[in-house]
């Protein structure tokens, strides 16, 4: 008889805990992978086109990632994505520091973030001062009449501004607060909406709002005042947004180590192309070019 | 007759101040215990109610669709279950052999105490300043890149003084008579481990593995910047594919998707909050199973 008789170690049940736990995952055939990382304002129409991407060449998966520009542009810098979504231009420290790596990144606009504010159609306001605006929606603003505005708004007897607002998780809420409001608080008591479509759709059928939207959804029914930063009151449209004097705009980029190439550029190719651009639009967000999209 | 001993003792006044302070004490601790279990059924109640509405076989089976507001979790399900598995592979051969020897073979020296005292500095290490380690060491340095693999071995480095830690306490639970005999009967020191100890200890260190697969489940801080998407929509293929994770997908349904249904994250954290459960459950079985086994 041997000392120590051994008992069954039942570490069999832990190799079973083990084989469960790969068991699962054996679907699918290879596919090339894109990393694509940044921008939270991007995430979730990156997050679209990956999705509808998936339909147009099934060989190609798009791994997408949060975090934030700065997340996406360290990625960049360290090698470690394909493309990096940002809200902002790099600067040129952080170019400096990616081609001290060995990457040369390149910018490719993919739409504007670009705010119009609504009007009804009737309301007489040509043009709105970003205080003005600050005042409207600010928590610690004092306007709260269109008389204020020096205006009389016909079909508005209680001469009160009806605010209409986003709900707080939607990009263009945190944008039109950071630009707008230099990120403080909103005032209590607006309307707060969940789509970008439904902000207009309020503003036009009721003539004393007044609301903010992606600049892509103006309707005729709807008036865009000019704003001002400064001294010149500039017009919302692609081309204002485009040069940058337009306030509220900000492009949304996507950088890519060098030029792109295989998958990569096939994908930037549709991302930029009708299906892709309508994706943009469909999230609240204007297209670089006007496209024709189906409803 | 069960009251006699009270009428025998309780005649003085200070005997039944004693008594009522006795029952004071008692109700209060009790209560405090019951309180324990309050926050698990309100979670537990809030989330079935919640987010049972949300729970379907398609739900478990099937990718997010429509800007993830819609469609099943099954990417993040498996992600999470191929991080988890991949972590264990990684923390539990190290953690129970640094056990084994912390335990069985280490001399009481100040070699021993300093690796004991990094042991409990590691578990009280933030779990985003471990994701910050798994960056700069395996996405980085190693070149992992963003993959499974880094954000696994960042949970196991993680998870490691957990598997240590439960481990060596098993072992030590192990009467020392036990060894004793084994030694006197002229067995070395590995055979006394290999046939004594270890099977002695296993439902010990199985306790402390299923403890890991808790934590490790629920983890996000250490895997967001290592391996874990927001979105992907395929099953990763093998350990250097990026993939899902149920904790970030929870996370990123909650806040950063507009216009998700309200049931949508409370189904995700009702399926992650299960799988954990299911895990505890099967350890709790496993150890009333070895402990009837117990001849001791």
């Amino acid at each position: 008889m041997r000392p120590c008789s051994p008992r069954a170690a039942r570490l069999s049940s832990l190799a079973s805990i083990l084989a469960f736990a790969c068991g699962g995952a054996s679907v699918g055939g290879a596919r090339e992978v894109i990393q694509n990382k940044g921008s939270d304002t991007l995430v979730n129409v990156a997050q679209a086109w990956a999705e509808s991407y998936s339909e147009v060449d099934s060989a190609v998966a798009v791994a997408v990632s949060g975090g934030g520009s700065g997340t996406g542009i360290s990625a960049m810098i360290n090698g470690t994505v394909d493309i990096a979504n940002s809200s902002r231009r790099m600067t040129s420290s952080e170019i400096g520091a990616a081609r001290a790596n060995g990457t040369d990144p390149v910018e490719h606009l993919v739409g504007y973030d670009a705010l119009a504010v609504y009007i009804h159609a009737h309301n007489p306001l040509d043009f709105l001062s970003m205080q003005q605006l600050a005042g409207i929606y600010g928590d610690d603003g004092t306007i709260e009449r269109w008389s204020q505005l020096g205006i009389e708004m016909p079909g508005c007897p209680s001469d009160e501004i009806v605010r209409v607002s986003r709900q707080n998780n939607s990009g263009t809420f945190a944008y039109f607060r950071e630009a707008v409001l230099d990120n403080y608080d909103f005032k209590l008591g607006s309307h707060d909406m969940h789509g970008s479509k439904d902000v207009v759709d309020l503003v036009a059928h009721t003539p004393c709002a007044i609301g903010y939207s992606g600049l892509a959804y103006a309707t005729p029914e709807v008036k865009t005042p000019c704003l001002a930063a400064s001294d010149t009151c500039v017009a919302p449209s692609m081309e204002t947004a485009l040069d940058g004097s337009y306030p509220i705009s900000r492009p949304l980029l996507m950088y890519t180590p060098g030029d792109p190439v295989g998958e990569v550029k096939e994908y930037l190719d549709w991302v930029l192309g009708e299906e892709g651009q309508c994706i943009m639009l469909e999230a609240g967000y204007t297209p670089v070019a006007p496209v024709e999209c189906v409803q | 007759m069960t009251t006699a001993p009270m009428e025998l003792f309780a005649g003085t006044p200070r005997n039944a101040r004693d008594h009522r302070v006795e029952w004071l004490v008692r109700t209060l601790l009790g209560m405090m215990t019951a309180l324990l279990i309050v926050p698990v059924v309100i979670v537990l109640a809030l989330l079935v109610v919640r987010g049972g509405s949300a729970i379907s076989w398609e739900f478990l089976t099937t990718p997010p669709v429509d800007g993830m507001t819609a469609g099943g979790i099954l990417p993040a399900l498996v992600g999470t279950v191929w991080l988890v598995a991949v972590a264990l592979v990684a923390s539990v051969p190290v953690g129970v052999a640094a056990a084994v020897y912390l335990s069985e073979y280490a001399p009481d020296n100040w070699l021993t105490r300093s690796i004991n005292l990094a042991i409990i500095n590691l578990a009280g290490v933030p779990s985003i300043v471990h994701a910050l380690f798994g960056v700069g060491a395996f996405v980085l340095f190693f070149r992992f890149g963003t993959s499974i693999l880094a954000a696994s071995l960042t949970l196991a480095v993680m998870t490691l003084p957990v598997v240590i830690v439960s481990t060596r306490e098993s072992l030590q639970a192990v009467p020392r008579a036990f060894r004793e005999a084994c030694w006197n009967m002229g067995a070395t020191r590995w055979q006394t481990i290999r046939r004594i100890v270890l099977p002695n200890a296993v439902s010990g260190i199985l306790t402390g593995i299923i403890l890991e697969v808790s934590r490790t489940s629920g983890e996000t801080a250490p895997i967001m910047f290592t391996g874990a998407a927001f979105f992907l929509p395929f099953l990763p293929q093998g350990v250097l594919d990026q993939t899902m994770a149920m904790s970030l997908h929870l996370f990123v349904i909650a806040t950063q998707v507009p216009d998700a249904p309200d049931a949508l994250p409370f189904g995700v954290a009702l399926v992650l909050i299960s799988m954990v459960l299911a895990m505890n459950a099967l350890s709790i079985g496993f150890r009333i199973y070895v402990r009837g086994r117990k001849k001791w």
